[in-house]
């Protein structure tokens, strides 16, 4: 029993950290309907920009988010304004693909290029410290994750649903030329909100960086993870990628286990393609979803 | 207005002797070049041209015909690889190793794909990125079969049998041999009735669809073929190697490496995955010989930059750019002028038909409709309709909009599934059928268009029409035949060589009702072909679709132009809120107090 | 002058559509563009929208060259268009639109204000305030494409098709709805297919064949002249 608890509070942990990660891609494909193939690599650029600033001022990790949410911002800004708004009207969507494929492969091998093959190591400056709640265990970092998380959901959906400019970032979604119409400056919405959904990595990056180890490669295993939890939520739908992950950690968790842990992959993604057959708009995506794609 | 000759449309023959000299020139060099050089290196980097031009071939019947972008295509390479490595082991040549891998690839591209391609686009890619991550997980799980992430070695038995050799000749020999039949292949597949096929359901689906294309299967012959291909070449190309291992067997960037030589050379064409192949791989093995070591992970920063490079400034690749250049010799030749795609806009006197000829006696029946059911949620948009289509009868549908009108057609054509309700078609030889897919239909003969129109962007208003006419006829040159005569009969013949995206809405219209008379249809289903166009173009559609009828097909016809409803139909259907409210002459319809209430107002019967 | 439209040259990609067209809309005039589909008449108005740049010539608004502005600048400066096929935002309550409507800076001070004065307009509309769009009926839609067109309070309304693909009976209604507008003294420029029943609402039309103005005269003049009434009204 104490097992099944702490292997459930695991996947929990896992899903928010899932989620934190899901969470900006999620916004980006509901919005501006690309599927960004290099979020995993926004998400190793804030890391090793978290390690950097954490080694070389020798400051607290979460202190770094200062720094690396606004870098990222800005690098999903330009990535917006320079890759992808030339290609908004391509006739089909290949194209778009390959740019974010080739930003993702050449952002990978940079960091093989800076940074060699070796792992960078964050200080955990006391987060991978465990906390013992009644029979469980969990770091006081994933606690964090998990709380941030739940904060960037109910944040995003109010500021969505109750602001000027969420409102825009919706129109456009639902109806990019009747946006125009209405006076809102379409390529002016698409950046903001490719920022935001870097920002919501950078966030991640700056919270993750001192509980895994950083490599080039961490971003394709954990983006891999990301789109299953983004289409298991409903692509676009932000709460819908929050349950998503959950429901990914637990898989996770509870296949590693019982399972075996080099398997565990196996199980996510045929959990991944079971739904995007069966019910490619997602476990929890219905009507109340930003896109109108699937 | 089928006054216009036909002219038979096709690149001048210089021009497309040019290509092929080129063709046959650079083929010759892959092959020539390293003989006389004589040097390992360059044979390898010939060797391994030969091999990624051949993948990237293979690819491109599935991500540039079929419009299906996989990033999983490791994935049938690496079976090949293990496939003919596991045989060499047992003592089987990889002769017989590489069809073995070949089917096994063919049988698990059709199990996955089977299912993924109800995804579209990116999601389509994401699941080929994430199959591709199960198998090599898979491969190294299971140590006993595939050796894990040690890998597997080849024994190392010298000669033509086991595709080893002392020299490099004989290997580049067999590349290049492999690489020229999986371009005869790609070649044939793309003038052929599949690969119209295949472009056809890329560029529209539904529209395919409705032009008799099983699209699923077509789809799924494209990838096992492809599969097929990539995993021969993955069979020669671990004797070449002579070790496997799973991360470099189903490897993503090797995937991604194979979509991007097809990207650059050009995507959708038969040889500019050869094109992107032969510029990229000389360049990126020599930096890799040159720089080796030293900076790890350059080549790869490289190829990604390119990549973002070639998406942005040269989307259709360098065969886009050598077609440009053929395109501008092209109109500068005489006699070739830019085809003209506006249509006349204004009737010449006689084109505005006279009083309708004497209607021929309506036939037997052909369709019957019983019972029509459909709920959207909790609407229910159409309400046990029922109704019935006379042979060489014209049937007019009107109602306002939502009324569940083409609800009704997508029903009748295979492209909704009716919740309650029958539709029976009466086939050529007699019988009655219920057909239930739009392959069914347009097999028994329902032949259907689109309200908003559905045009392959990418075919000439020819290939568009032909699409239609592989319906019938399975030779392309019987089938361009049948287009052609149709394009004539449609007033279109003018306009075959013409981008179908540069025809008016009129244009398109007629395009669209082209397509299908092209497939021979007993019975056709217009959806307000007449919604937007201009008077004149009325009138001119009223007589087309009586002279089409008075051939003796059976016509249902969804419009609001009242006067085309009037002048055209011997029976009009009313339907509102998913019902039929009235039905009969087309005078009696009209003066229905309950027609006039829902559907024409007050102000039609001063009009009528 | 409150909208000129200079020798225009404007198209997509390498197709060019329209070719040296020029016009005028005086303040508090009901002007239409009539013309054959694909004549050029939408195109017209996305390049007065600025949704495409013109190739050639300008387009001046209260004597200002507006035609490189973005498309979002034009909304602020007064010209609204009402897109052809309704456009509304499927997923947002009729009242969310109508809040889009007047998401200009100048529009937004006087949302309230403007709200009901466009709702006593549209009864209908006002009923269906906290229904999603997406669950309107086809006309229904068509009267808040309208409604929201005005909550920007534009000086310079323009109508893109307001009738097409809808029933007689609705049409019936647009056009009654758009009277109405026409008699507060608004200033419109409209593109209709119905053209019988736009030239009688207008103060001067323009002819646009092959994306050229051929012909520009008084409305009631073109409603009696011979090769509008054969080419457009059928008779």
């Amino acid at each position: 029993m104490e097992v099944f608890l702490q292997v459930l509070v695991n996947g929990l942990m896992l899903g928010g950290l899932f989620a934190i990660i899901g969470i900006g891609l999620t916004l980006i494909f509901g919005i501006v309907k690309v599927i960004n193939f290099a979020h995993g690599e926004f998400l190793m650029v804030g890391m090793y920009a978290a390690f950097l600033l954490t080694t070389a001022l020798d400051v607290h990790p979460y202190t770094t988010a200062i720094a690396v949410i606004p870098l990222l911002f800005v690098f999903g800004m330009l990535t917006q304004r320079f890759l992808i708004q030339p290609l908004m009207n391509a006739r089909d969507d290949h194209i778009q693909i390959f740019v974010t494929v080739g930003l993702s492969t050449a952002l990978i091998n940079l960091a093989l290029l800076v940074f060699g093959a070796e792992f960078a190591t964050t200080p955990p400056s006391g987060l991978r410290t465990a906390l013992e709640i009644g029979p469980v265990r969990v770091l006081v970092g994933q606690l964090v994750v998990f709380g941030a998380a739940t904060l960037l959901v109910v944040g995003l959906t109010l500021y969505l649903n109750n602001t000027q400019f969420g409102r825009a970032i919706r129109a456009v979604a639902q109806n990019r030329a009747a946006a125009r119409l209405m006076g809102i400056n379409v390529n002016w919405v698409y950046i903001v909100t490719f920022g935001l959904g870097a920002a919501c990595v950078g966030l991640a990056a700056s919270l993750i960086a001192p509980l895994y180890p950083t490599s080039q490669t961490i971003g394709t295993y954990f983006v891999l993870i990301a789109f299953v939890v983004v289409v298991l939520g409903g692509m676009g739908s932000i709460t819908g990628a929050f349950l998503g992950a959950m429901v990914i950690g637990l898989i996770d968790s509870f296949s590693a286990y019982y399972i075996g842990s080099d398997l565990r992959e196996v199980a996510v993604f045929t959990v991944f393609l079971l739904i995007l057959i069966l019910r490619p708009q997602g476990l929890f995506g219905g009507r109340q979803t930003l896109s109108h794609v699937s | 207005m089928t006054d216009q000759t036909l002219t038979p449309v096709q690149s001048p023959p210089s021009i497309r002797l040019r290509g092929l000299v080129a063709l046959v020139t650079v083929l010759a060099a892959m092959l020539l070049l390293p003989v006389a050089i004589g040097d390992e290196f360059i044979y390898h980097i010939f060797i391994t041209m030969c091999i990624f031009a051949a993948l990237s071939t293979a690819w491109n019947i599935v991500g540039g015909y079929a419009g299906q972008l996989s990033l999983g295509h490791a994935i049938f390479y690496g079976i090949g690889s293990y496939v003919g490595v596991m045989l060499v082991g047992m003592g089987i040549s990889p002769w017989i190793g590489m069809f073995a891998g070949a089917a096994l690839a063919a049988l698990v591209a059709v199990a996955i794909s089977y299912p993924c391609f109800r995804l579209h686009g990116p999601f389509f890619t994401l699941a080929t990125i994430a199959f591709l991550e199960v198998f090599r997980v898979l491969a190294l799980h299971f140590r006993d079969v595939t050796g894990g992430a040690t890998g597997m070695m080849i024994p190392l038995n010298i000669g033509w049998e086991w595709m080893v050799f002392r020299e490099r000749l004989p290997s580049l020999i067999i590349a290049f041999g492999m690489l020229l039949v999986i371009l005869a292949i790609a070649w044939w597949i793309r003038t052929n009735r599949l690969g119209f096929q295949l472009i056809a359901t890329r560029e529209r689906e539904s529209a395919a669809k409705a032009a008799g294309i099983n699209t699923v299967r077509v789809k799924l012959y494209a990838v096992a073929i492809s599969a097929a291909l990539s995993a021969m070449v993955g069979t020669f190309h671990a004797m070449y190697l002579t070790f496997i291992e799973p991360a470099s067997a189903f490897s993503l960037p090797f995937s991604i490496q194979i979509a991007m030589f097809a990207l650059i050379g050009g995507i959708g064409t038969v040889f500019g995955p050869l094109l992107g192949a032969v510029l990229l791989v000389p360049i990126t093995e020599f930096a890799r010989g040159a720089l080796g070591g030293e900076a790890i992970g350059l080549h790869g920063f490289v190829y990604g930059v390119v990549l973002v490079l070639v998406a942005l400034f040269m989307p259709n690749g360098v065969m886009g750019l050598v077609s440009r250049f053929f395109d501008r010799t092209k109109a500068e030749a005489p006699g070739q002028a830019g085809a003209i795609a506006k249509l006349p806009a204004q009737p010449e006197p006689d084109d505005i038909p006279g009083p309708p000829k004497a209607v021929p006696e309506p036939g037997d029946e052909i369709v019957r409709v019983v019972g029509l059911d459909k709920h959207f949620g909790g609407l229910h948009v159409t309400n046990n309709v029922s109704f019935k289509l006379r042979e060489g009868e014209i049937l007019g549908l009107i109602g306002p909009n939502g009324a569940g009108k083409t609800t009704v057609f997508n029903m009748i054509s295979g492209f909704l599934k009716p919740d309650g309700g029958e539709v029976s078609v009466r086939a050529a030889d007699g019988g009655w059928r219920s057909p239930v897919t739009p392959a069914d239909y347009a097999a028994i003969g329902v032949g259907r268009t689109f309200q908003i129109v559905q045009p392959f962007a990418a075919m000439t208003v020819e290939e568009n029409i032909m699409v239609g006419a592989f319906h019938r006829h399975h030779s392309t040159d019987d089938a361009r035949h049948a287009a052609r005569q149709t394009a004539e009969r449609m007033g279109l013949a003018r306009y075959l060589d013409a981008e179908a995206n540069s025809l008016t809405i009129g244009g398109l219209k007629r395009l669209e009702v082209a397509r299908v008379m092209a497939m021979e249809p007993r019975v056709l289903l217009l959806d307000e072909v007449m919604a937007g166009i201009n008077h004149a173009d009325v009138l001119r559609a009223i007589d087309l679709m009586l002279s089409i009828r008075d051939t003796g097909v059976s016509i249902i016809a969804i419009e609001h132009v009242m006067q085309a409803v009037m002048a055209l139909s011997d029976h009009v259907i009313v339907l509102n809120s998913g019902r039929i409210i009235a039905e009969g002459k087309p005078n009696e319809v009209v003066r229905d107090p309950d027609v006039i209430e829902a559907y024409l107002g007050k102000e039609f019967t001063h009009d009528a | 002058m409150m909208l000129e439209v200079r020798h225009v040259d404007a198209g997509y990609g390498a197709t060019t559509i329209l070719n040296d067209v020029s016009l005028t809309v005086d303040e508090g005039e009901v002007v239409t563009i009539v013309g054959a589909n694909g004549a050029g008449k939408t195109t017209t108005l996305r390049t007065i929208s600025s949704l495409i740049k013109p190739t050639s010539g300008s387009v001046l608004f209260d004597g200002e060259d507006i035609s490189r502005k973005g498309a979002d600048e034009i909304v602020e400066m007064g010209i609204t268009m009402i897109p052809e096929g309704r456009q509304l935002f499927p997923d947002m309550t009729v009242r969310e639109n109508l809040m889009m409507g007047a998401f200009k800076k100048s529009a937004r001070a006087h949302q309230a204000d403007t709200l009901e004065e466009v709702l006593d307009l549209f009864p209908r509309v006002h009923e269906r305030l906290d229904q999603n769009a997406n669950s309107l009926s086809g006309g229904e839609q068509q009267m808040v494409a309208i409604a929201r067109g005005l909550m920007a309070r534009p000086r310079l309304l323009m109508f893109d098709e307001p009738s097409l693909g809808l029933a007689p009976i609705i049409v019936t209604q647009v056009f009654e709805v758009i009277d109405k507008i026409v008699a507060t003294g608004a200033t419109v420029l409209i593109v209709e297919q119905n053209v019988f029943h736009t030239l009688k609402a207008a103060d001067r039309g323009y002819v646009l064949e092959n994306g050229a103005i051929v012909m520009a005269d008084k409305a009631d003049a073109l409603l009696d002249n011979e090769h509008v009434r054969k080419a457009y009204l059928g008779i």
